[in-house]
């Protein structure tokens, strides 16, 4: 009689856990929105490669991004700072319609995503991307998991499905801090289930009216000895015309 | 080394020993990469932009009517600059001079070229520009012929390098003024470059508008962006009191890793013999055209295939027809680079990149462009290495055909080179 008790008592109170706990939606958007401000800005991205622990490159961008009406989506417009070859370049994507132009040669020319992959700037999909919008997460589950400052955190697991056809990455695990919401790590995937990236979301600071990450970890899925760290600065809220968004306005382009 | 099946009492064993070694060692890949610090973020200025480079290269050509081969030198200073001089305003100048050895027919020492130097203004956050100066204005998205690129003749002072890529940094712009209309998902603009000069100047410091600005000229272009895959513009263009020649561009998306683009243009003008011999003022009315497809794999190749087209370059017979003057063949192949003309009536364009070639920051670029005509060739390739301000370059190229054909003709042979670019 007892163990039956026992086990009504704590069949309703897994009830209860069960329907406290927040649904995947709700956890991915507000993971989402901490990584994303929810509004038209530019930040400055700070890029350091390393291969094999060892630095070998850097370079610096500022990043335009204009939150769509319609969709939720960021479009970006990205100009290269340093180093001082790739000054003045830029990279536009609105959706599908991606762009290079290098001021040196008035070139505009028109990239697939595959192309825009092979650029640091894609990395910054993984940093200002509304995964929301575009996958259907599933709750795999609660897990212990090591966070970018290697501390454990009891986090949600997600498992994102594309919900369009038009995304970067087919398929991203991701990690959701259960006390805070805060992105801890995700995991892309392209449409072959290779592993793409690895990132971590760390350095976390007040920027724009919330806690966000202000550094991310971009391990290379093929060859983990290839890391990317993204730092992000100089967060500044700006009103950004549709019109900036499109490839007869990149020849026009004036920063300030 | 022992082999094992599937079915051995050991593979499972093996197969888990594996796994939990690449587990282990990417924790391990994982574990370092969380200890890594940014480099320390270098300040810059937003408003304004400034580039400057110095170029030297040296090299040899291999020489068809010579016996000797040719030693080649060049030093250049590249300059881009640009600064907000008031609200919405803003001022833009590019310049490169030029040093080469052995110097272009008509040059007596080093060539500038004022590329641009113009007043842009952009009131109302950026909707309405208007541009006055020297600017250079391109259009078209041919890789190695560009019909729609309606100012591209006689743009070029110095050829430096055959990557078509390259030859358009080096291009200087028209006078003009120029004003633009954008609005979501379009834009439309119109420029006015009046005659200013008569005829071109080889003067190594000489403003050249008599290769800029030797005519009237007016192009009005209509850019739209058809669907998030599909973009466009429509361009008419008029100079003196020639008919107006229509064109249209386009690029469009084909897939996750493939891009098309096409040229077309429709006009009425003097073919290109008539015009290098003076010897007819009769009209055509003909095409031009360029179709191509960029395809990128995973392994940070690209690859594009392009046909291209010109209803006023020589056919087969006009080609076989010069087949025993070089000299005007020469005269005629000049002309249509000045021009920056496709000078055969038709010819296709393989251009290759490779992004990480063996070494992280090695780049290889490779082109081989096929006149169709007279099935001559040139190949040419690219090696550059990287440095964070340095760039170390190594080119090679190779004219290939009979001594009566497009690229035979040419005076050289093969020409290899080495460039150092230094970036400040």
């Amino acid at each position: 009689m007892k163990s039956i008790l026992l086990f009504l008592i704590s069949a309703l109170l897994g009830c209860g856990a069960a329907r406290s706990a927040p649904s995947a939606d709700d956890i991915l958007a507000a993971s989402d929105a901490i990584r994303n401000p929810g509004r038209s800005f530019s930040v400055t991205v700070t890029l350091t490669e390393f291969q094999n622990g060892k630095q070998v490159d850097t370079s610096t961008l500022t990043s335009y991004s204009r939150l769509q009406q319609q969709g939720g989506q960021y479009s970006s417009l990205v100009r290269f700072v340093l180093p001082a070859r790739d000054a003045g370049k830029l990279m536009l994507k609105n959706g599908n319609d991606m762009w290079f132009y290098d001021p040196t040669n008035k070139a505009s020319v028109r990239l697939s995503p595959q192309q825009r992959l092979l650029g640091q700037a894609s990395n910054g999909d993984v940093a200002t991307v509304n995964l929301g919008k575009d996958y259907k997460p599933a709750l795999v589950g609660e897990e212990d998991v090591q966070d970018g400052e290697r501390r454990t955190r009891k986090a949600y697991k997600l498992a994102l499905t594309a919900a369009t056809p038009d995304v970067t990455y087919a398929s991203v695990e991701m990690w959701v801090d259960a006390e805070n919401s805060r992105p801890i790590k995700a995991r892309f995937f392209a449409e072959s289930s290779r592993l793409l990236k690895t990132v971590y979301y760390r350095k976390f600071q007040t920027q724009l009216g919330a806690e966000r990450p202000t550094e991310s970890v971009i391990i290379d899925g093929l060859n983990p000895q290839l890391v990317t760290l993204m730092r992000f600065s100089d967060y500044a809220a700006r009103t950004i015309p549709e019109t900036w968004m499109q490839r007869d306005y990149l020849p026009r382009f004036q920063p300030d | 080394m022992p082999q094992y099946s599937r079915r051995s009492p050991l593979y499972p064993c093996l197969a888990a020993a594996v796994s939990l070694v690449l587990s282990v060692s990417v924790a391990h890949a994982q574990e370092d990469a969380l200890s890594l610090e940014s480099a320390a973020a270098e300040k810059f200025e937003l408003s304004n932009s400034t580039k400057i480079f110095i170029e030297g290269a040296v090299g040899n050509a291999s020489q068809r009517y010579l016996p000797d081969s040719v030693d080649t030198r060049r030093a250049s200073v590249d300059l881009m600059y640009s600064e907000r001089i008031g609200a919405g305003l803003r001022a833009v100048f590019s310049d490169r001079l030029d040093a080469i050895h052995p110097a272009a027919v008509g040059a007596d020492g080093p060539v500038n070229s004022l590329r641009e130097a113009y007043l842009s203004w952009q009131p109302d956050g950026g909707d309405n520009v208007v541009d006055f100066g020297r600017i250079n204005l391109r259009n078209g998205p041919g890789y190695g012929y560009n019909p729609t690129d309606f100012f591209r003749d006689g743009s070029l002072r110095v050829i430096t390098s055959a990557d078509p890529f390259a030859l358009r940094q080096n291009r200087i712009g028209s006078v003009m003024v120029r004003a633009q209309r954008l609005w979501n998902g379009g834009s439309f603009s119109a420029a006015y470059s009046p005659k200013l000069a008569d005829r071109p100047s080889a003067e190594g410091w000489n403003l050249d508008l008599g290769s800029t600005n030797n005519r009237d000229r007016a192009l009005f272009t209509l850019g739209t962006q058809i669907s998030q895959n599909v973009n466009s513009q429509v361009l008419l263009y008029s100079q003196d009191a020639v008919s107006p020649t229509f064109g249209a561009n386009m690029t469009a998306l084909l897939s996750d890793a493939a891009v098309a683009h096409l040229e077309w243009t429709h006009g009425s003008e003097i073919d290109l013999l008539s015009r290098v011999l003076g010897t007819s003022t009769n009209r055509v009315t003909g095409d031009r055209f360029v179709g191509g497809v960029t395809y990128t794999t995973m392994g940070k190749t690209s690859i594009t295939a392009e046909y291209q087209y010109n209803g006023f370059g020589l056919d087969q017979s006009g080609w076989a027809a010069l087949g025993g003057l070089p000299t005007t063949q020469l005269a005629y192949l000049s002309e249509a680079l000045r021009l920056q003309e496709l000078a055969p009536r038709a010819a296709y364009l393989v251009y290759v990149t490779q992004k990480a070639l063996w070494l992280k920051d090695l780049d290889l670029t490779a082109y081989l462009r096929v006149n169709a005509v007279d099935n001559s060739k040139l190949a040419w390739v690219e090696l550059r290495h990287h440095w964070p301000k340095f760039d170390l370059t190594l080119q090679y190229q190779q004219n290939i055909g009979s001594a009566d054909s497009e690229f035979g003709v040419l005076p050289d042979r093969r020409v290899m080179q080495v460039l150092g670019a230094y970036y400040f």
